[in-house]
Protein backbone atom coordinates (compact mmCIF):
# COMPACT_ATOMS: atom_id res chain seq x y z
CA UNK A 1 0.00 0.00 0.00
CA UNK A 2 1.31 3.45 -0.88
CA UNK A 3 1.88 6.00 1.89
CA UNK A 4 -0.89 8.43 2.63
CA UNK A 5 1.44 11.38 2.36
CA UNK A 6 1.32 14.62 0.38
CA UNK A 7 4.38 15.93 -1.40
CA UNK A 8 5.00 18.85 -3.71
CA UNK A 9 8.08 20.30 -5.29
CA UNK A 10 8.09 23.70 -6.94
CA UNK A 11 4.31 23.51 -7.39
CA UNK A 12 3.07 26.59 -9.19
CA UNK A 13 -0.07 27.93 -10.85
CA UNK A 14 -0.03 30.85 -13.22
CA UNK A 15 -3.52 31.82 -14.37
CA UNK A 16 -3.85 33.07 -17.92
CA UNK A 17 -4.12 36.86 -17.82
CA UNK A 18 -4.09 36.56 -14.03
CA UNK A 19 -1.83 36.35 -11.04
CA UNK A 20 0.77 33.70 -10.27
CA UNK A 21 -1.47 32.37 -7.53
CA UNK A 22 0.97 29.72 -6.31
CA UNK A 23 4.63 30.45 -6.81
CA UNK A 24 6.68 27.28 -6.52
CA UNK A 25 5.87 25.73 -3.16
CA UNK A 26 7.45 22.65 -1.58
CA UNK A 27 5.40 20.53 0.79
CA UNK A 28 5.79 17.31 2.71
CA UNK A 29 2.89 16.13 4.81
CA UNK A 30 3.54 12.85 6.62
CA UNK A 31 0.98 10.06 6.94
CA UNK A 32 -1.50 10.68 9.77
CA UNK A 33 -0.45 14.28 10.19
CA UNK A 34 -2.79 17.28 10.40
CA UNK A 35 -1.19 19.99 8.30
CA UNK A 36 -2.59 23.47 8.69
CA UNK A 37 -2.19 25.72 5.67
CA UNK A 38 -2.57 29.23 6.97
CA UNK A 39 -2.79 32.46 5.06
CA UNK A 40 -4.99 35.44 4.23
CA UNK A 41 -7.62 35.40 1.49
CA UNK A 42 -5.97 35.31 -1.90
CA UNK A 43 -2.67 33.95 -0.63
CA UNK A 44 -2.90 30.78 -2.73
CA UNK A 45 -4.37 28.27 -0.25
CA UNK A 46 -7.36 27.16 -2.29
CA UNK A 47 -5.41 27.08 -5.54
CA UNK A 48 -2.91 24.76 -3.86
CA UNK A 49 -5.74 22.50 -2.68
CA UNK A 50 -7.30 22.53 -6.15
CA UNK A 51 -4.00 21.36 -7.65
CA UNK A 52 -3.38 18.68 -5.03
CA UNK A 53 -6.92 17.34 -5.44
CA UNK A 54 -6.47 17.24 -9.27
CA UNK A 55 -9.17 19.83 -9.87
CA UNK A 56 -6.66 22.21 -11.43
CA UNK A 57 -3.50 21.27 -13.32
CA UNK A 58 -0.31 22.97 -12.11
CA UNK A 59 1.64 25.09 -14.55
CA UNK A 60 4.97 24.05 -13.02
CA UNK A 61 6.36 21.66 -10.44
CA UNK A 62 5.25 18.23 -9.32
CA UNK A 63 2.94 16.83 -6.69
CA UNK A 64 2.30 13.37 -5.31
CA UNK A 65 -0.71 12.55 -3.19
CA UNK A 66 -1.06 9.09 -1.64
CA UNK A 67 2.00 8.16 -3.68
CA UNK A 68 0.38 9.07 -7.01
CA UNK A 69 1.34 11.85 -9.39
CA UNK A 70 -1.37 14.52 -9.42
CA UNK A 71 -1.09 15.07 -13.18
CA UNK A 72 -0.44 11.62 -14.61
CA UNK A 73 -2.38 9.53 -12.06
CA UNK A 74 -5.32 11.81 -11.32
CA UNK A 75 -7.88 9.01 -11.18
CA UNK A 76 -5.86 7.15 -8.51
CA UNK A 77 -5.38 10.34 -6.52
CA UNK A 78 -9.13 11.03 -6.57
CA UNK A 79 -9.88 7.48 -5.44
CA UNK A 80 -7.57 7.89 -2.44
CA UNK A 81 -8.65 11.32 -1.22
CA UNK A 82 -11.70 13.02 0.20
CA UNK A 83 -12.19 16.74 -0.27
CA UNK A 84 -14.50 19.35 1.19
CA UNK A 85 -13.95 22.55 -0.73
CA UNK A 86 -14.40 26.11 0.45
CA UNK A 87 -17.83 26.49 -1.08
CA UNK A 88 -19.85 23.39 -0.20
CA UNK A 89 -20.94 22.43 -3.73
CA UNK A 90 -24.33 20.90 -3.03
CA UNK A 91 -27.46 20.53 -5.13
CA UNK A 92 -30.29 22.41 -3.38
CA UNK A 93 -32.89 20.08 -4.90
CA UNK A 94 -31.37 16.90 -3.46
CA UNK A 95 -31.67 15.73 0.14
CA UNK A 96 -28.69 15.00 2.34
CA UNK A 97 -29.24 11.27 1.87
CA UNK A 98 -29.47 11.76 -1.92
CA UNK A 99 -26.09 13.46 -1.88
CA UNK A 100 -24.57 10.56 0.01
CA UNK A 101 -26.06 8.11 -2.45
CA UNK A 102 -24.67 10.09 -5.39
CA UNK A 103 -21.23 10.38 -3.82
CA UNK A 104 -21.13 6.64 -3.12
CA UNK A 105 -22.09 5.89 -6.71
CA UNK A 106 -19.33 8.19 -7.96
CA UNK A 107 -16.84 6.25 -5.85
CA UNK A 108 -18.19 2.91 -6.98
CA UNK A 109 -19.31 1.74 -3.53
CA UNK A 110 -21.44 -1.41 -3.94
CA UNK A 111 -25.19 -0.81 -3.67
CA UNK A 112 -25.63 -3.25 -0.78
CA UNK A 113 -23.28 -1.17 1.38
CA UNK A 114 -24.67 2.26 0.55
CA UNK A 115 -27.62 2.47 2.90
CA UNK A 116 -25.69 1.33 5.96
CA UNK A 117 -22.73 3.59 5.17
CA UNK A 118 -25.06 6.58 4.66
CA UNK A 119 -26.72 6.01 8.02
CA UNK A 120 -23.33 5.65 9.70
CA UNK A 121 -22.07 8.94 8.25
CA UNK A 122 -25.29 10.81 9.00
CA UNK A 123 -24.97 9.80 12.64
CA UNK A 124 -21.30 10.77 12.65
CA UNK A 125 -21.99 14.33 11.46
CA UNK A 126 -25.26 14.69 13.38
CA UNK A 127 -27.57 15.00 10.39
CA UNK A 128 -29.81 11.98 10.86
CA UNK A 129 -32.87 14.13 11.55
CA UNK A 130 -32.33 16.27 8.46
CA UNK A 131 -31.23 13.48 6.12
CA UNK A 132 -34.41 13.47 4.06
CA UNK A 133 -34.79 17.22 3.78
CA UNK A 134 -33.70 19.13 0.68
CA UNK A 135 -30.28 20.69 1.14
CA UNK A 136 -31.63 24.06 -0.02
CA UNK A 137 -33.13 24.41 3.47
CA UNK A 138 -29.95 23.53 5.38
CA UNK A 139 -28.04 26.06 7.46
CA UNK A 140 -24.40 26.84 6.65
CA UNK A 141 -23.22 24.56 9.44
CA UNK A 142 -25.39 21.67 8.25
CA UNK A 143 -24.04 22.07 4.71
CA UNK A 144 -20.47 21.97 6.02
CA UNK A 145 -21.19 18.82 8.02
CA UNK A 146 -22.82 17.16 5.04
CA UNK A 147 -19.85 18.16 2.90
CA UNK A 148 -17.54 16.48 5.41
CA UNK A 149 -19.69 13.34 5.38
CA UNK A 150 -19.54 13.31 1.58
CA UNK A 151 -15.77 13.57 1.68
CA UNK A 152 -15.67 10.49 3.92
CA UNK A 153 -17.99 8.11 2.05
CA UNK A 154 -15.18 5.98 0.59
CA UNK A 155 -13.02 6.01 3.75
CA UNK A 156 -10.25 8.14 2.20
CA UNK A 157 -6.69 7.94 3.48
CA UNK A 158 -6.14 11.63 2.89
CA UNK A 159 -8.61 14.40 3.55
CA UNK A 160 -8.46 17.94 2.14
CA UNK A 161 -10.52 20.50 4.03
CA UNK A 162 -10.55 23.94 2.47
CA UNK A 163 -11.56 26.48 5.11
CA UNK A 164 -14.02 24.03 6.65
CA UNK A 165 -15.17 26.29 9.48
CA UNK A 166 -15.47 29.62 7.69
CA UNK A 167 -18.81 31.14 8.60
CA UNK A 168 -19.64 28.55 11.25
CA UNK A 169 -20.87 29.35 14.74
CA UNK A 170 -18.51 28.44 17.62
CA UNK A 171 -20.44 25.28 18.50
CA UNK A 172 -20.37 23.91 14.94
CA UNK A 173 -16.71 24.87 14.68
CA UNK A 174 -15.84 22.95 17.84
CA UNK A 175 -17.81 19.91 16.62
CA UNK A 176 -15.91 19.95 13.34
CA UNK A 177 -12.58 20.26 15.14
CA UNK A 178 -13.49 17.20 17.23
CA UNK A 179 -14.30 15.25 14.09
CA UNK A 180 -11.03 16.24 12.41
CA UNK A 181 -9.16 15.14 15.53
CA UNK A 182 -10.96 11.77 15.47
CA UNK A 183 -10.10 11.26 11.81
CA UNK A 184 -6.43 12.00 12.43
CA UNK A 185 -6.39 9.55 15.33
CA UNK A 186 -7.74 6.95 12.88
CA UNK A 187 -4.65 7.54 10.73
CA UNK A 188 -6.18 9.85 8.12
CA UNK A 189 -3.81 12.54 6.83
CA UNK A 190 -5.56 15.91 6.97
CA UNK A 191 -4.60 18.92 4.86
CA UNK A 192 -6.53 21.83 6.29
CA UNK A 193 -6.54 25.36 4.95
CA UNK A 194 -7.67 28.10 7.24
CA UNK A 195 -7.45 31.81 7.85
CA UNK A 196 -8.19 31.32 11.52
CA UNK A 197 -5.07 31.37 13.68
CA UNK A 198 -6.76 29.59 16.53
CA UNK A 199 -7.86 26.78 14.26
CA UNK A 200 -4.35 26.14 13.00
CA UNK A 201 -2.98 26.43 16.52
CA UNK A 202 -5.45 23.99 18.05
CA UNK A 203 -5.71 21.41 15.28
CA UNK A 204 -2.51 21.29 13.29
CA UNK A 205 0.52 19.17 14.07
CA UNK A 206 2.43 21.39 11.67
CA UNK A 207 1.59 24.68 10.04
CA UNK A 208 2.63 26.16 6.72
CA UNK A 209 2.11 29.88 6.31
CA UNK A 210 1.50 31.01 2.75
CA UNK A 211 1.63 34.57 1.47
CA UNK A 212 1.69 35.80 -2.13
CA UNK A 213 1.75 32.18 -3.28
CA UNK A 214 4.91 31.29 -1.34
CA UNK A 215 5.39 29.42 1.90
CA UNK A 216 7.01 31.93 4.24
CA UNK A 217 7.21 29.74 7.37
CA UNK A 218 6.65 26.12 8.26
CA UNK A 219 6.87 24.08 11.45
CA UNK A 220 4.93 23.10 14.53
CA UNK A 221 2.90 25.96 15.99
CA UNK A 222 5.11 25.93 19.10
CA UNK A 223 8.33 25.99 17.11
CA UNK A 224 7.10 28.80 14.86
CA UNK A 225 6.06 30.90 17.81
CA UNK A 226 9.31 30.09 19.61
CA UNK A 227 11.26 31.10 16.53
CA UNK A 228 10.00 34.66 16.46
CA UNK A 229 10.76 35.40 20.06
CA UNK A 230 9.89 35.80 23.64
CA UNK A 231 6.68 36.88 25.33
CA UNK A 232 6.06 40.52 26.16
CA UNK A 233 4.70 42.07 29.32
CA UNK A 234 2.66 45.22 29.09
CA UNK A 235 1.86 47.42 32.08
CA UNK A 236 -0.61 50.32 32.14
CA UNK A 237 0.08 52.47 35.23
CA UNK A 238 -2.88 53.74 37.27
CA UNK A 239 -1.29 57.20 37.19
CA UNK A 240 -0.18 58.21 33.67
CA UNK A 241 2.57 60.36 35.18
CA UNK A 242 4.26 57.18 36.43
CA UNK A 243 4.89 55.78 32.90
CA UNK A 244 8.57 56.71 33.10
CA UNK A 245 9.05 55.05 36.48
CA UNK A 246 7.24 51.93 35.27
CA UNK A 247 9.45 51.84 32.17
CA UNK A 248 12.56 51.99 34.37
CA UNK A 249 11.38 49.02 36.43
CA UNK A 250 10.41 46.96 33.37
CA UNK A 251 13.76 47.67 31.70
CA UNK A 252 15.32 45.37 34.33
CA UNK A 253 13.39 42.42 32.83
CA UNK A 254 13.90 42.90 29.09
CA UNK A 255 14.15 45.19 26.12
CA UNK A 256 11.40 47.73 25.31
CA UNK A 257 8.65 46.62 22.97
CA UNK A 258 5.67 48.18 21.21
CA UNK A 259 2.81 48.93 23.63
CA UNK A 260 -0.62 50.55 23.71
CA UNK A 261 -0.64 54.40 24.02
CA UNK A 262 -1.14 54.30 27.81
CA UNK A 263 1.15 51.38 28.50
CA UNK A 264 4.77 50.32 28.68
CA UNK A 265 5.93 46.95 27.33
CA UNK A 266 9.10 44.87 27.36
CA UNK A 267 10.09 41.66 25.64
CA UNK A 268 11.08 39.46 28.53
CA UNK A 269 14.54 37.90 28.82
CA UNK A 270 14.33 34.33 30.12
CA UNK A 271 11.23 32.73 31.69
CA UNK A 272 7.82 34.32 31.27
CA UNK A 273 7.09 34.89 34.98
CA UNK A 274 4.98 37.78 36.20
CA UNK A 275 5.65 37.46 39.95
CA UNK A 276 9.13 39.14 39.97
CA UNK A 277 7.76 42.02 37.88
CA UNK A 278 4.80 42.53 40.22
CA UNK A 279 7.13 42.46 43.23
CA UNK A 280 9.48 45.01 41.65
CA UNK A 281 6.62 47.39 40.80
CA UNK A 282 5.22 47.04 44.31
CA UNK A 283 8.65 47.75 45.84
CA UNK A 284 8.74 51.06 43.95
CA UNK A 285 5.17 51.81 45.13
CA UNK A 286 3.90 51.97 41.56
CA UNK A 287 0.17 51.34 41.12
CA UNK A 288 -0.92 49.33 38.12
CA UNK A 289 -4.23 49.61 36.23
CA UNK A 290 -3.51 46.67 33.86
CA UNK A 291 -0.82 44.05 33.55
CA UNK A 292 -0.77 41.61 30.65
CA UNK A 293 1.49 38.82 29.47
CA UNK A 294 1.40 38.39 25.67
CA UNK A 295 2.58 35.01 24.46
CA UNK A 296 3.58 35.00 20.76
CA UNK A 297 0.81 33.94 18.40
CA UNK A 298 0.82 32.67 14.85
CA UNK A 299 -0.25 36.17 13.88
CA UNK A 300 3.05 37.40 15.38
CA UNK A 301 4.77 34.78 13.24
CA UNK A 302 2.94 36.04 10.16
CA UNK A 303 3.80 39.62 11.09
CA UNK A 304 7.44 38.74 11.60
CA UNK A 305 7.66 36.91 8.27
CA UNK A 306 5.64 39.26 6.07
CA UNK A 307 5.61 42.58 7.85
CA UNK A 308 1.81 42.50 7.96
CA UNK A 309 -0.76 41.14 10.37
CA UNK A 310 -2.72 38.12 9.18
CA UNK A 311 -5.93 39.79 10.34
CA UNK A 312 -7.02 41.92 7.38
CA UNK A 313 -4.06 40.92 5.21
CA UNK A 314 -6.35 40.09 2.27
CA UNK A 315 -4.82 40.44 -1.17
CA UNK A 316 -7.49 41.77 -3.48
CA UNK A 317 -5.56 41.22 -6.68
CA UNK A 318 -5.44 37.47 -6.14
CA UNK A 319 -8.90 36.88 -4.73
CA UNK A 320 -10.26 35.86 -8.11
CA UNK A 321 -7.86 32.97 -8.17
CA UNK A 322 -9.00 31.66 -4.83
CA UNK B 1 -14.73 0.52 -17.23
CA UNK B 2 -16.57 -0.45 -14.04
CA UNK B 3 -15.49 2.84 -12.46
CA UNK B 4 -16.70 4.80 -15.49
CA UNK B 5 -20.08 3.07 -15.37
CA UNK B 6 -20.38 3.70 -11.62
CA UNK B 7 -19.78 7.42 -12.18
CA UNK B 8 -22.28 7.44 -15.07
CA UNK B 9 -24.87 5.71 -12.91
CA UNK B 10 -24.48 8.29 -10.17
CA UNK B 11 -24.67 11.29 -12.49
CA UNK B 12 -27.65 9.91 -14.42
CA UNK B 13 -29.47 9.00 -11.21
CA UNK B 14 -29.04 12.50 -9.83
CA UNK B 15 -30.27 14.23 -13.00
CA UNK B 16 -33.31 11.97 -13.30
CA UNK B 17 -34.17 12.23 -9.62
CA UNK B 18 -34.17 16.02 -9.90
CA UNK B 19 -36.28 15.91 -13.06
CA UNK B 20 -38.88 13.48 -11.76
CA UNK B 21 -39.14 15.08 -8.33
CA UNK B 22 -39.52 18.62 -9.66
CA UNK B 23 -42.45 19.16 -12.01
CA UNK B 24 -41.02 22.51 -13.11
CA UNK B 25 -38.13 20.62 -14.71
CA UNK B 26 -40.20 17.76 -16.14
CA UNK B 27 -43.38 19.36 -17.47
CA UNK B 28 -41.90 21.81 -20.03
CA UNK B 29 -39.89 19.08 -21.74
CA UNK B 30 -43.12 17.05 -22.12
CA UNK B 31 -45.46 19.86 -23.03
CA UNK B 32 -43.43 21.72 -25.67
CA UNK B 33 -43.22 18.84 -28.18
CA UNK B 34 -46.94 18.21 -27.74
CA UNK B 35 -47.62 21.90 -28.34
CA UNK B 36 -45.53 21.90 -31.52
CA UNK B 37 -47.20 18.71 -32.71
CA UNK B 38 -50.68 20.09 -32.12
CA UNK B 39 -49.83 23.42 -33.71
CA UNK B 40 -48.11 22.01 -36.79
CA UNK B 41 -50.16 18.88 -37.44
CA UNK B 42 -53.50 20.47 -36.54
CA UNK B 43 -53.08 24.08 -37.59
CA UNK B 44 -51.24 23.43 -40.85
CA UNK B 45 -53.09 20.28 -41.94
CA UNK B 46 -54.40 22.11 -45.02
CA UNK B 47 -50.89 21.98 -46.52
CA UNK B 48 -51.49 18.33 -47.32
CA UNK B 49 -53.96 19.42 -50.00
CA UNK B 50 -51.31 21.47 -51.79
CA UNK B 51 -50.45 20.25 -55.30
CA UNK B 52 -47.50 17.89 -55.22
CA UNK B 53 -47.83 16.94 -51.54
CA UNK B 54 -47.53 13.20 -51.87
CA UNK B 55 -46.86 11.83 -48.37
CA UNK B 56 -49.15 8.80 -48.19
CA UNK B 57 -49.88 8.69 -44.44
CA UNK B 58 -51.24 12.20 -44.14
CA UNK B 59 -50.07 15.43 -42.57
CA UNK B 60 -50.28 14.22 -38.94
CA UNK B 61 -47.72 11.49 -39.64
CA UNK B 62 -45.68 13.92 -41.76
CA UNK B 63 -45.40 16.36 -38.84
CA UNK B 64 -45.01 13.63 -36.22
CA UNK B 65 -41.60 12.71 -37.63
CA UNK B 66 -40.44 16.32 -37.50
CA UNK B 67 -41.62 16.84 -33.90
CA UNK B 68 -40.08 13.51 -32.85
CA UNK B 69 -36.69 14.50 -34.29
CA UNK B 70 -37.01 18.05 -32.98
CA UNK B 71 -37.74 16.78 -29.45
CA UNK B 72 -34.74 14.45 -29.73
CA UNK B 73 -32.39 17.26 -30.69
CA UNK B 74 -33.72 19.78 -28.18
CA UNK B 75 -33.72 17.25 -25.36
CA UNK B 76 -29.97 17.14 -25.90
CA UNK B 77 -29.76 20.93 -25.81
CA UNK B 78 -31.67 21.05 -22.50
CA UNK B 79 -29.11 18.65 -21.07
CA UNK B 80 -26.47 21.21 -21.94
CA UNK B 81 -28.40 23.79 -19.91
CA UNK B 82 -28.26 21.46 -16.90
CA UNK B 83 -24.53 20.93 -17.28
CA UNK B 84 -23.90 24.67 -17.59
CA UNK B 85 -25.98 25.22 -14.44
CA UNK B 86 -23.86 22.66 -12.59
CA UNK B 87 -20.71 24.52 -13.56
CA UNK B 88 -22.17 27.89 -12.67
CA UNK B 89 -23.28 26.68 -9.23
CA UNK B 90 -20.04 24.83 -8.50
CA UNK B 91 -21.63 21.37 -8.43
CA UNK B 92 -19.43 20.28 -11.31
CA UNK B 93 -16.42 20.64 -9.01
CA UNK B 94 -17.88 17.95 -6.77
CA UNK B 95 -18.29 15.66 -9.77
CA UNK B 96 -14.79 16.34 -11.08
CA UNK B 97 -13.12 15.79 -7.70
CA UNK B 98 -15.14 12.74 -6.72
CA UNK B 99 -15.21 10.90 -10.03
CA UNK B 100 -12.10 8.80 -10.52
CA UNK B 101 -13.07 8.36 -14.20
CA UNK B 102 -14.35 11.67 -15.53
CA UNK B 103 -15.57 10.30 -18.85
CA UNK B 104 -18.34 8.75 -16.76
CA UNK B 105 -19.67 12.24 -16.08
CA UNK B 106 -20.36 12.75 -19.79
CA UNK B 107 -21.88 9.31 -20.07
CA UNK B 108 -24.11 9.93 -17.05
CA UNK B 109 -25.50 13.19 -18.40
CA UNK B 110 -26.09 11.49 -21.77
CA UNK B 111 -27.90 8.51 -20.24
CA UNK B 112 -30.18 10.79 -18.26
CA UNK B 113 -30.96 12.82 -21.38
CA UNK B 114 -31.79 9.68 -23.34
CA UNK B 115 -34.19 8.49 -20.63
CA UNK B 116 -35.84 11.92 -20.53
CA UNK B 117 -36.27 11.98 -24.27
CA UNK B 118 -37.56 8.38 -24.34
CA UNK B 119 -40.38 9.51 -22.09
CA UNK B 120 -41.16 12.38 -24.45
CA UNK B 121 -41.07 10.04 -27.45
CA UNK B 122 -43.50 7.59 -25.83
CA UNK B 123 -45.93 10.36 -24.86
CA UNK B 124 -45.70 11.97 -28.29
CA UNK B 125 -46.35 8.65 -30.01
CA UNK B 126 -49.37 7.91 -27.82
CA UNK B 127 -50.84 11.36 -28.47
CA UNK B 128 -50.17 11.10 -32.23
CA UNK B 129 -51.84 7.69 -32.43
CA UNK B 130 -54.76 8.98 -30.39
CA UNK B 131 -55.03 11.87 -32.85
CA UNK B 132 -55.43 9.39 -35.68
CA UNK B 133 -51.91 9.23 -37.08
CA UNK B 134 -51.62 6.62 -39.82
CA UNK B 135 -48.60 4.32 -39.74
CA UNK B 136 -47.63 2.56 -42.93
CA UNK B 137 -44.35 1.05 -41.75
CA UNK B 138 -43.87 -2.31 -40.07
CA UNK B 139 -42.08 -3.01 -36.78
CA UNK B 140 -38.64 -2.92 -38.37
CA UNK B 141 -39.37 0.42 -40.06
CA UNK B 142 -40.59 1.92 -36.82
CA UNK B 143 -37.56 0.58 -34.96
CA UNK B 144 -35.44 2.30 -37.59
CA UNK B 145 -37.32 5.58 -37.11
CA UNK B 146 -36.82 5.57 -33.33
CA UNK B 147 -33.19 4.46 -33.67
CA UNK B 148 -32.55 7.36 -36.02
CA UNK B 149 -34.21 9.76 -33.58
CA UNK B 150 -32.07 8.31 -30.79
CA UNK B 151 -28.91 9.03 -32.78
CA UNK B 152 -30.12 12.60 -33.33
CA UNK B 153 -30.77 12.83 -29.60
CA UNK B 154 -27.24 11.64 -28.79
CA UNK B 155 -25.72 14.07 -31.31
CA UNK B 156 -27.72 16.92 -29.72
CA UNK B 157 -26.59 15.91 -26.24
CA UNK B 158 -22.94 15.78 -27.25
CA UNK B 159 -23.10 19.10 -29.11
CA UNK B 160 -24.66 20.91 -26.13
CA UNK B 161 -22.37 19.16 -23.65
CA UNK B 162 -19.33 20.35 -25.57
CA UNK B 163 -20.59 23.94 -25.51
CA UNK B 164 -21.57 23.78 -21.83
CA UNK B 165 -18.21 22.38 -20.78
CA UNK B 166 -16.31 25.03 -22.70
CA UNK B 167 -18.31 28.09 -21.65
CA UNK B 168 -19.51 26.82 -18.23
CA UNK B 169 -22.28 29.38 -17.88
CA UNK B 170 -26.03 29.44 -18.41
CA UNK B 171 -25.45 32.38 -20.73
CA UNK B 172 -24.21 29.80 -23.22
CA UNK B 173 -27.84 28.71 -23.75
CA UNK B 174 -28.29 30.52 -27.10
CA UNK B 175 -24.99 29.12 -28.37
CA UNK B 176 -26.32 25.60 -27.74
CA UNK B 177 -29.82 26.28 -29.00
CA UNK B 178 -29.49 28.53 -32.03
CA UNK B 179 -27.51 26.27 -34.40
CA UNK B 180 -29.87 23.37 -33.66
CA UNK B 181 -32.91 25.56 -34.22
CA UNK B 182 -31.58 26.94 -37.51
CA UNK B 183 -30.50 23.51 -38.78
CA UNK B 184 -33.91 22.01 -38.07
CA UNK B 185 -35.92 24.85 -39.53
CA UNK B 186 -33.82 25.01 -42.69
CA UNK B 187 -34.95 21.45 -43.42
CA UNK B 188 -38.27 20.61 -45.14
CA UNK B 189 -40.38 20.98 -42.01
CA UNK B 190 -43.80 21.80 -43.44
CA UNK B 191 -43.62 20.38 -46.96
CA UNK B 192 -41.56 17.70 -48.68
CA UNK B 193 -38.19 18.72 -50.15
CA UNK B 194 -39.62 18.40 -53.64
CA UNK B 195 -41.99 21.31 -52.99
CA UNK B 196 -39.31 23.73 -51.82
CA UNK B 197 -37.82 26.19 -54.29
CA UNK B 198 -34.96 28.68 -54.55
CA UNK B 199 -32.25 29.21 -51.93
CA UNK B 200 -34.14 27.37 -49.21
CA UNK B 201 -34.23 24.25 -51.37
CA UNK B 202 -30.50 24.58 -52.01
CA UNK B 203 -29.81 24.84 -48.28
CA UNK B 204 -32.25 22.07 -47.38
CA UNK B 205 -30.65 19.74 -49.89
CA UNK B 206 -27.27 19.87 -48.14
CA UNK B 207 -28.71 20.09 -44.62
CA UNK B 208 -28.16 16.81 -42.72
CA UNK B 209 -31.47 17.37 -40.91
CA UNK B 210 -33.19 16.94 -44.29
CA UNK B 211 -31.72 13.46 -44.56
CA UNK B 212 -33.06 12.59 -41.08
CA UNK B 213 -36.53 13.97 -41.86
CA UNK B 214 -36.85 12.39 -45.29
CA UNK B 215 -35.57 9.03 -44.07
CA UNK B 216 -37.72 9.17 -40.92
CA UNK B 217 -40.85 9.96 -42.91
CA UNK B 218 -40.11 7.20 -45.38
CA UNK B 219 -39.71 4.72 -42.51
CA UNK B 220 -43.00 5.77 -40.94
CA UNK B 221 -44.70 5.39 -44.31
CA UNK B 222 -43.19 1.93 -44.81
CA UNK B 223 -41.23 2.95 -47.92
CA UNK B 224 -37.63 3.33 -46.68
CA UNK B 225 -35.65 5.80 -48.79
CA UNK B 226 -31.99 6.78 -48.31
CA UNK B 227 -32.09 5.41 -44.78
CA UNK B 228 -28.42 4.36 -44.81
CA UNK B 229 -27.42 7.89 -45.77
CA UNK B 230 -29.42 9.32 -42.88
CA UNK B 231 -27.93 6.86 -40.39
CA UNK B 232 -24.47 7.59 -41.75
CA UNK B 233 -25.00 11.33 -41.32
CA UNK B 234 -26.35 10.87 -37.78
CA UNK B 235 -23.49 8.58 -36.79
CA UNK B 236 -20.97 10.98 -38.32
CA UNK B 237 -22.42 13.91 -36.39
CA UNK B 238 -22.49 11.79 -33.25
CA UNK B 239 -18.81 10.89 -33.58
CA UNK B 240 -17.85 14.47 -34.38
CA UNK B 241 -19.74 15.83 -31.39
CA UNK B 242 -18.40 13.05 -29.12
CA UNK B 243 -14.94 14.39 -29.88
CA UNK B 244 -16.23 17.93 -29.32
CA UNK B 245 -17.71 16.94 -25.94
CA UNK B 246 -14.59 15.10 -24.81
CA UNK B 247 -12.42 18.07 -25.70
CA UNK B 248 -14.93 20.24 -23.83
CA UNK B 249 -14.43 18.05 -20.77
CA UNK B 250 -10.66 18.50 -21.07
CA UNK B 251 -11.21 22.27 -21.33
CA UNK B 252 -13.28 22.20 -18.13
CA UNK B 253 -10.59 20.12 -16.42
CA UNK B 254 -7.90 22.61 -17.41
CA UNK B 255 -9.98 25.45 -15.99
CA UNK B 256 -10.63 23.58 -12.74
CA UNK B 257 -14.38 23.69 -13.47
CA UNK B 258 -14.32 27.42 -12.74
Amino acid sequence: MRPNSIEAEGLAKQFRKGPRAVDGIDLHVSPGEIYGFLGPNGAGKSTTVHMLTTLLPPTAGTGRVAGYDIVREGARVRAAIGAALQEAALDPLLTGRDHLRLQMALHGIPRRERSERADELLVRVGLTGAADRKVGGYSGGMKRRLDLALALVHRPRILFLDEPTTGLDPQSRAALWDEVGRLASDGVTVFLTTQYLEEADVLADRVGIIDHGRIVAEGTPAALKGEIGRPTVEVVPADPDQRGAVADVLARFGEPSQASPDGVAVRIDGEAELAPIVRALDAEDLHVAQLQLHAPTLDDVFLAKTGRSLEGAEEPEAVAAE
Amino acid sequence: MTRTLAVAEGVAWRVLRNVFKNPSLLVPSLVFPLFFFTAFAGGLAGISRAPGFDFPDGYTAFQFVFVLLQSAAFSGVFTGFGIARDFERGFAKRLLIAAPRRGGILLGYALAAIVRWALVAVLLTVVALAAGMEVGGNGVDLFGLYALALLVNVAGILWATGVAMRLRTMQAGPVMQFPVFITLFLAPVYVPLSLLTGWIKALATVNPATRFLEAGRSLLAGAPHEVALAFGAALGLGLLFALWALRGLRSAERAGAA
